[in-house]
């Protein structure tokens, strides 16, 4: 047996895993081996060290410092919630405000006549009611983009205020 | 149903309260791992709130079929390897360190008892820090919770022969270092 074996089997010894067959091999190894002998006497040593050393005690705070974190959390989680709903919500809102704009805009160019009369009967027919939309949206992008675009600003600013507010309500409540 | 499945069933459903009872049923077997993993009282007591907090995020990922306690303990020991690799990376002088002490469930009452228990308890966390994280993981799990090989394999994602082999070497290093401070002494 070589000494590395032997180490590795007094480890296993410690730990309650070695069989009496193995048990026999190590106690004839170390009885002729001095050097195998000192190291069981140094991990028997180790051995008692570590296992005599009690648990470290928890503070008194521990749990209602954990339930604390918790409770933050889920006030976040709730607050990201409630925010992008109300984020969603007054975007949706802004969509419904500006529904009779688009109509009244769909209906003055002609668009929407003429997707109520033509009907998709034919291919030819869906193909030209399609072509003559992407030149209208075209013609309402180039022409209403602007506008648009700062009606979108405009909710998205109306959004984060309301977030914030949002987020604001929550923090107060907490800190009541 | 235990106590404890009812717990985690009510805790799953976003009961916290019952967490709480979780909490209080573990808190000491998750603290003292991460101390003796961590080095230091402050440190275990954030990594203990964290583990905690992570158990709570993926409870409903828990195997009820497993013990609670191998499944919390090995979350905790996850994190405890992760902070100590990322210590490494952050590394800060010793010096800029203050290594508080934790209490121990032992503490007795006569002074000159508590110091020696102090010493002692000092001599064991500079042995462990220098040990790598899974070896220091390894034979806390061994001997703060006589874990078998089988459990330390399965709590740290090991081979049974990467255990038995982290443990002769861990206690290897361990002997080694005990002996060159006699041999210093003498």
């Amino acid at each position: 047996m070589r000494c590395e074996q032997a180490g590795e089997m007094m480890s296993a010894w410690l730990d309650d895993r070695l069989n009496s067959t193995d048990i026999a091999f190590l106690e004839d190894h170390m009885a002729a081996c001095g050097a195998c002998q000192a190291e069981w006497c140094r991990l028997q040593a180790l051995d008692y060290l570590l296992a005599s050393a009690p648990m470290a005690r928890a503070p008194a705070r521990l749990r209602v410092q954990v339930m604390a974190r918790l409770n933050r959390r889920e006030q976040a989680r709730r607050a990201i919630i409630g925010g992008t709903a109300l984020a969603l919500g007054t975007v949706a809102l802004a969509l419904l405000a500006l529904a009779p704009v688009l109509l009244g805009l769909l209906d003055a160019t002609g668009i929407a006549p003429a997707l109520i009369s033509g009907g998709p009967e034919t291919l030819a027919q869906l193909l030209a009611l399609l072509r003559t939309l992407g030149h209208t949206l075209l013609v309402l992008a180039e022409k209403f983009v602007i506008p648009l675009a700062l009606l979108g600003l405009c909710s998205l600013v109306i959004a984060v205020v309301l977030n914030s507010l949002w987020i604001g309500a929550v923090r107060r409540l907490r800190a009541a | 149903m235990t106590n404890e499945t009812e717990w985690i069933r009510l805790a799953r459903e976003g009961d916290q309260a019952a967490f709480g009872r979780l909490v209080t049923a573990y808190q000491a077997p998750v603290y003292n791992l991460a101390y003796r993993m961590l080095g230091n009282a402050a440190e275990a007591e954030e990594a203990a709130q964290e583990a905690f907090l992570r158990a709570y995020t993926h409870l409903r990922s828990y195997d009820l079929q497993r013990p609670f306690r191998s499944w919390l303990l090995s979350i905790t020991s996850h994190y405890c390897i992760d902070r100590l690799r990322r210590r490494r990376i952050t590394w800060l002088p010793l010096e800029d360190e203050i290594a508080a002490p934790a209490r121990l469930a032992s503490d007795s009452p006569n002074p000159e008892a508590v110091t020696v228990q102090r010493e002692q308890e000092e001599r064991i966390q500079q042995l462990l820090e220098a040990l790598s994280p899974t070896d220091r993981a390894a034979i806390t799990l061994r001997y703060w919770y006589e874990y078998s090989y089988e459990e330390i394999a399965e709590g740290l994602d090991l081979t049974m022969s990467a255990v038995k082999s982290r443990l002769y070497r861990a206690r290897r290093a361990l002997a080694e270092i005990i002996e060159g401070e006699t041999d210093d002494a003498l």
